[in-house]
């Protein structure tokens, strides 16, 4: 009885809050259509609706210029001319086909029979504009930055692309989600981009609810045949731990980019490993301190074991690191070379170096502290710094520490496998984190690039790897795998080695 | 004009840190995207960064007049919608949290009011321990404990969203415990003194009933806390980012992390001025309300002090707690907190690893004892700096009021990131970082205790008796508020700890693999559920270190059998207080008899 006089404390405070009740519960946030009672009911019998949590959410309101590029990707809204396959290869997509000309300067691509969601035909002038505005777009996304791109319509259904130069790998630059096509109707006067109901995918983008939610419907006059789903509920969770738990009570069907740390308590069923093109790698400075000696690369290379890392840390979800491209890149199983003309290890004698990480994946924090202590074991005197990434990585293009734990896609944008060692280990490279200049990696790099045919492409690629692990300035540690939760009832999840498609036409609740 | 400050200060942030908002809002739209010199170039020309911090808060300031918050720099979407969409959302969490602390402090207090009410405070038993040991429960590890076992395991509630009402069950349970544990603490201080008062004896002479008298004790006490609980509705409001994360709440809290992160600075500008609004807001309502309860009386100093100089009750309980913490801390002393195996990961406690061990094989036990020292002594640095500021500060409410108000308004994360912009990063920047903040409570808690004070009747009588200023302050009031302040400092010790390593994440403080307590909690999260030990042993310490605060304010005692003298209307407090010291050998000292005569219930 006492309770009842204590509940006077706070009482002006809580009938305040009593009386702004029925205002605020006008901020909970709408679960949307159907997505409560999902599964068997909605969808007039034909496919129930999915239930994804997605772990990004959109930065750009569904910008395609940026990163939510992918999120329309991985949903099944948003495509391009072409497709890239598990192996690396362009494939058709909205293009049936395509031919180079002018030794390779430009390209012509035939499109197919596809119609927007909105209704209007994809022409040859729909897919031309659309690739204008990505060119024109500012930033330029990455597929293309450094490209002078220019589209022009051929007749009813064929596109010219021309790039400045000779582009070997266009139709591969062409996969990446930021060149999707558009109806005409979503480019706005500023530049933007509204994609809900505008563009060609399986699933139509029909409400979004800022960056936390959004509805999508089967778009039925998909070219490539009716989705097996009928809708899509997504929700976007930050927290790797919420997005475990939203699989585990159900809320959702599936949940991407599990965490190490939750992926044990899922039930055996529902956890789904599949590789990436990702890799953890030790970058270490060549351009000052320590790491300026090569046989002391050698010796950190010596002292660091991958297979710790991918046990120890990822609990199996990694494998030890074979190289730069790893097992996600199906071509380089074959085509490996051994580095060569390493340095000989010498005795590190205590000498002091800082590793940084980042904490945004709390698994690399962790590798660090296993590196240090194999480094430590070794000879060297180690400190780590760990931060979230946002505010390292200022510090770290910077050059301030002498080695750096970082997760990267190495086949990021493009599916191109020379993009990144350009842009990671040329003097010029815009993301040098190890800051290379080695006139050896340079011309190989540069000889990889020039290269049309795919198949030699790779092999000069893969000599331009053993070249770059010769000089020991990156120690490739672990390939990465990526942990997807799916319901044991849901059939047909897509899981890509390039993280570009997760929902498609058979995908099935 | 404090307002304006804090404003100007977020405007100037990336050019205060030195850290190129074009990189960080490149990187909050896509992780992956190589900031090449371009990119960064078109960005800055997107955003207008070349003109300058003065002409981008200009332009902001110039569209706050016309009602336009202006647009994210990451999403390019107007900041206006979103963040009020926020702040309802937090105001709604904080709301429920309000109604769970109150709860809290019901429970906590229940026993000293049912006592008290009757007059048997003399039979209370000294408690305290359960609920610092709340106190000091870091959120974010209620909440996890929460999600996982009542909403994954047993389903009895959503484990994530916000969506109804019963979403809002354990975002706010999380939130609610330890803040009702605070301020059930802090009422549970006061209660005494009210019901020693001479109204409550005459009230219980008169035969009124207990619950006439409980309710007016209440009443007496709340004012003194009124200006914390604006404190705890403010932070609440913008600081519970990872109840918002573990229960993915679109609250202000993260949007305004994230904006800090990424220094979106039209929305970190927004939320943080809402923030402050809300602060103003509720400091007002506080002050009116504690004008609304003890007006007249504060009017005519007709008060009685609530804080009687008694003699100390010391305790034999901080013996038992402080023995606990120095056995766990001498046993894992000869371990080694470093050392890795991987093999051995999150092992379950046994005869090698008492407490089990981590996600990387290390010995828990080993990690705790060795982080102790640290810990303990920048926790216990931070916290005696914020008491001194509190205290010194609180002793000018005009000044410190309106500044308590703003900075706790200012989310942590932002705090840290402005003291390591304007002071550098250096060793102490985290402690300085926490200390900015820290004292704002515990000077909200002096001034308002003061006010009362002031306005005694002893006070009154010392003064016509011709008391100096400094001489009321030395004697009289001083005495009077620094030990409940003191042992609200205690209270805030574990928070301390946390809210350090909290900081960790920017770059400040301690760096992985440290064995620093708030840095285990948060590296051993994530594993919370397949290996509990690893974060409850840790918070097990941290919550026996604020028993240890909280129960040893009132001094110790050897173990001794208790001699009972207290007489119903003499109850012989917990909260010791040392007697002000009297010197009659001073011959100046003529008041001394006269306050004693006052402040002497006998």
């Amino acid at each position: 009885m006492v309770f009842i006089y204590i509940m006077r404390i706070p009482r002006r405070r809580l009938t305040a809050g009593l009386l702004l009740l029925p205002l605020l519960s006008g901020c909970f946030a709408s679960l949307g259509d159907g997505s409560a009672e999902t599964s068997d009911s909605s969808g007039s019998g034909e496919g129930g609706r999915l239930r994804v949590a997605l772990a990004f959410p959109p930065t750009q309101n569904y910008s395609p210029y940026g990163y939510d590029a992918y999120n329309l990707s991985r949903l099944g809204v948003a495509e391009g001319l072409t497709r890239l396959d598990a192996n690396g290869t362009a494939v058709p997509a909205l293009a049936e086909s395509w031919s180079r000309e002018k030794g390779g300067e430009s390209w012509l691509f035939t499109l197919r029979d596809a119609t927007f969601q909105d209704g209007e035909d994809v022409t040859a002038e729909a897919a031309a504009s659309a690739l204008t505005h990505v060119a024109a777009a500012k930033p330029a996304p990455a597929a293309i930055s450094g490209v002078k791109l220019t589209a022009e319509a051929v007749g009813e259904n064929r596109v010219r692309v021309s790039t400045g130069g000779a582009d070997p790998v266009l139709p591969l630059r062409l996969t990446n989600p930021s060149l999707a096509v558009f109806s005409p109707k979503a480019y706005g006067k500023k530049g933007t981009v509204n994609a809900v109901g505008t563009a060609t995918g399986p699933f139509e983008l029909t409400e979004v609810t800022g960056d936390r939610s959004a509805a999508l419907d089967r778009f039925d006059g998909y070219w490539g045949g009716r989705a097996q789903a009928s809708g899509i509920d997504v929700r976007y969770v930050s927290d790797g731990t919420a997005r475990a738990n939203a699989l585990r009570t159900g809320d959702v069907d599936i949940a991407e980019a599990i965490p190490v740390a939750q992926a044990a308590s899922l039930d055996k069923g529902t956890v789904h490993e599949s590789n990436t093109a990702r890799d953890t790698s030790l970058y270490l400075n060549t351009r000052s301190g320590v790491f300026t000696d090569p046989g002391l690369r050698a010796a950190a290379r010596a002292a660091v074991d991958g297979a710790t890392v991918a046990e120890g840390v990822y609990e199996g979800s990694a494998e030890p690191a074979q190289g730069i491209y790893g097992p996600a890149v199906t071509w380089a199983a074959g085509k490996r070379v051994q580095p060569s003309g390493r340095a000989a290890a010498t005795d590190p004698d205590g000498k002091s170096i800082t590793i940084a990480g980042y904490n945004d994946r709390p698994e690399l924090a962790e590798t660090a502290q296993v590196l240090q202590q194999q480094l430590e074991k070794a000879g060297f005197e180690v400190k780590l710094e760990v931060r979230t990434y946002a505010r390292l990585e200022g510090d770290l293009l910077a050059g301030k520490f002498d080695a750096a734990v970082v997760a990267r896609n190495m086949m990021t944008d493009t599916g191109d496998p020379v993009t990144v060692l350009d842009s990671d280990f040329t003097c010029d490279g815009s993301y040098n984190l190890a800051f290379l200049c080695d006139r050896d990696v340079d011309r190989l790099v540069a000889t990889a690039r020039a290269e049309a045919d795919p198949a030699k492409r790779q092999d000069a690629a893969m000599k331009a790897e053993a070249a770059i692990l010769g000089t020991d300035a990156v120690i490739p540690l672990v390939h990465l795998k990526a942990v997807t939760g799916v319901r044991a009832s849901v059939q047909g999840t897509r899981l890509d080695p390039y993280e570009r498609e997760l929902v498609g036409v058979g995908t099935r609740p | 004009m404090l307002l304006a400050a804090l404003v100007g200060a977020i405007g100037l942030l990336p050019w205060l840190s030195r850290t190129d908002p074009a990189l960080t809002v490149l990187k909050a739209r896509s992780a992956d995207r190589d900031p090449t010199p371009e990119t960064l170039r078109a960005i800055r020309a997107e955003l207008g960064l070349d003109d300058g911090p003065w002409v981008l808060l200009g332009r902001w300031l110039g569209g706050l007049l016309h009602g336009d918050a202006g647009s994210s720099w990451v999403s390019g979407a107007p900041v206006l919608p979103g963040a009020v969409q926020a702040l309802g959302v937090s105001l709604l969490l904080m709301c429920g949290a309000l109604v769970v602390a109150a709860a809290t402090t019901a429970a906590v207090c229940a026993p000293t009011l049912r006592l008290g009410a009757r007059g048997r405070l003399g039979a209370r038993r000294p408690g305290g321990t359960a609920t610092a040991v709340l106190a000091s429960l870091p959120e974010f590890l209620v909440a996890s404990v929460l999600a996982s076992v009542i909403a994954v395991q047993l389903g009895w509630l959503p484990a994530l969203g916000w969506y109804g009402p019963q979403w809002m069950v354990l975002p706010s349970l999380a939130l609610g415990l330890p803040a009702g544990a605070v301020l059930g603490r802090m009422l549970d201080d006061l209660l005494p003194g009210a019901f020693a008062e001479p109204w409550a004896m005459a009230a219980a002479a008169r035969g009124l009933p207990p619950r006439s008298l409980a309710r007016q004790a209440v009443r007496r006490c709340v004012p003194g806390l009124l200006p914390n609980l604006g404190l705890f509705v403010v932070g609440l409001t913008g600081g519970s980012v990872a109840v918002e994360q573990i229960f993915d709440i679109p609250g202000l809290g993260r949007l305004t992390l994230h904006a800090a992160l990424a220094q979106d600075l039209p929305v970190l500008q927004t939320g943080t001025l809402a923030l402050v609004l809300l602060a103003a807001a509720a400091g007002l309502l506080a002050r009116i309300a504690a004008r609304l309860l003890i007006g007249p009386a504060l009017r005519d100093g007709a008060l009685q002090s609530l804080h009687r100089p008694r003699p100390p009750a010391p305790r034999t309980l901080p013996l038992l707690h402080g023995g606990l913490l120095a056995a766990v801390i001498g046993a894992g002393l000869p371990r080694d907190p470093l050392a890795l195996d991987t093999l051995a990961r999150l092992q379950a406690p046994s005869a090698e690893h008492p407490f089990g061990t981590d996600a990387l094989g290390r010995d828990v036990l080993a990690r705790i004892s060795h982080g102790a020292v640290t810990t303990l002594g920048t926790a216990l640095a931070v916290s005696a700096t914020a008491l001194v500021a509190g205290l010194l500060l609180g002793l000018l409410p005009r000044l410190s009021g309106p500044l308590a108000d703003t900075l706790s308004a200012v989310p942590p994360v932002l705090a840290g990131l402005l003291v390591t912009g304007i002071a550098g990063s250096g060793p102490w920047t985290p402690a300085l970082a926490v200390a900015v903040v820290a004292w704002s409570p515990l000077a909200a808690h002096t001034s308002s205790l003061l006010l009362q004070e002031r306005a005694t009747t002893h006070l009154v009588a010392t003064r016509a008796l011709g008391a100096g200023r400094w001489y009321l302050l030395r004697r009289e009031l001083l005495p009077a508020v620094v030990p409940p302040v003191a042992r609200h400092a205690l209270l805030r010790l574990p928070g301390v700890a946390l809210s350090l390593a909290a900081l960790g994440f920017l770059g400040l403080g301690a760096q992985p693999p440290s064995p620093e307590w708030g840095l285990l909690l948060a590296e051993n999260q994530p594993y919370a559920e397949r290996a509990p030990w690893a974060v409850l042993f840790p918070a097990a310490a941290l919550a026996l270190l604020g028993a240890l605060a909280v129960t040893a304010a009132g001094g110790v005692r050897l173990p001794r059998r208790r001699t009972r003298s207290a007489g119903p209307a003499v109850p012989p407090l917990d909260q010791g207080v040392p007697p002000p010291r009297r010197h009659p050998e001073r011959p100046d000292d003529l008041l001394a008899p006269v306050s004693a005569s006052q402040t002497d219930e006998r």
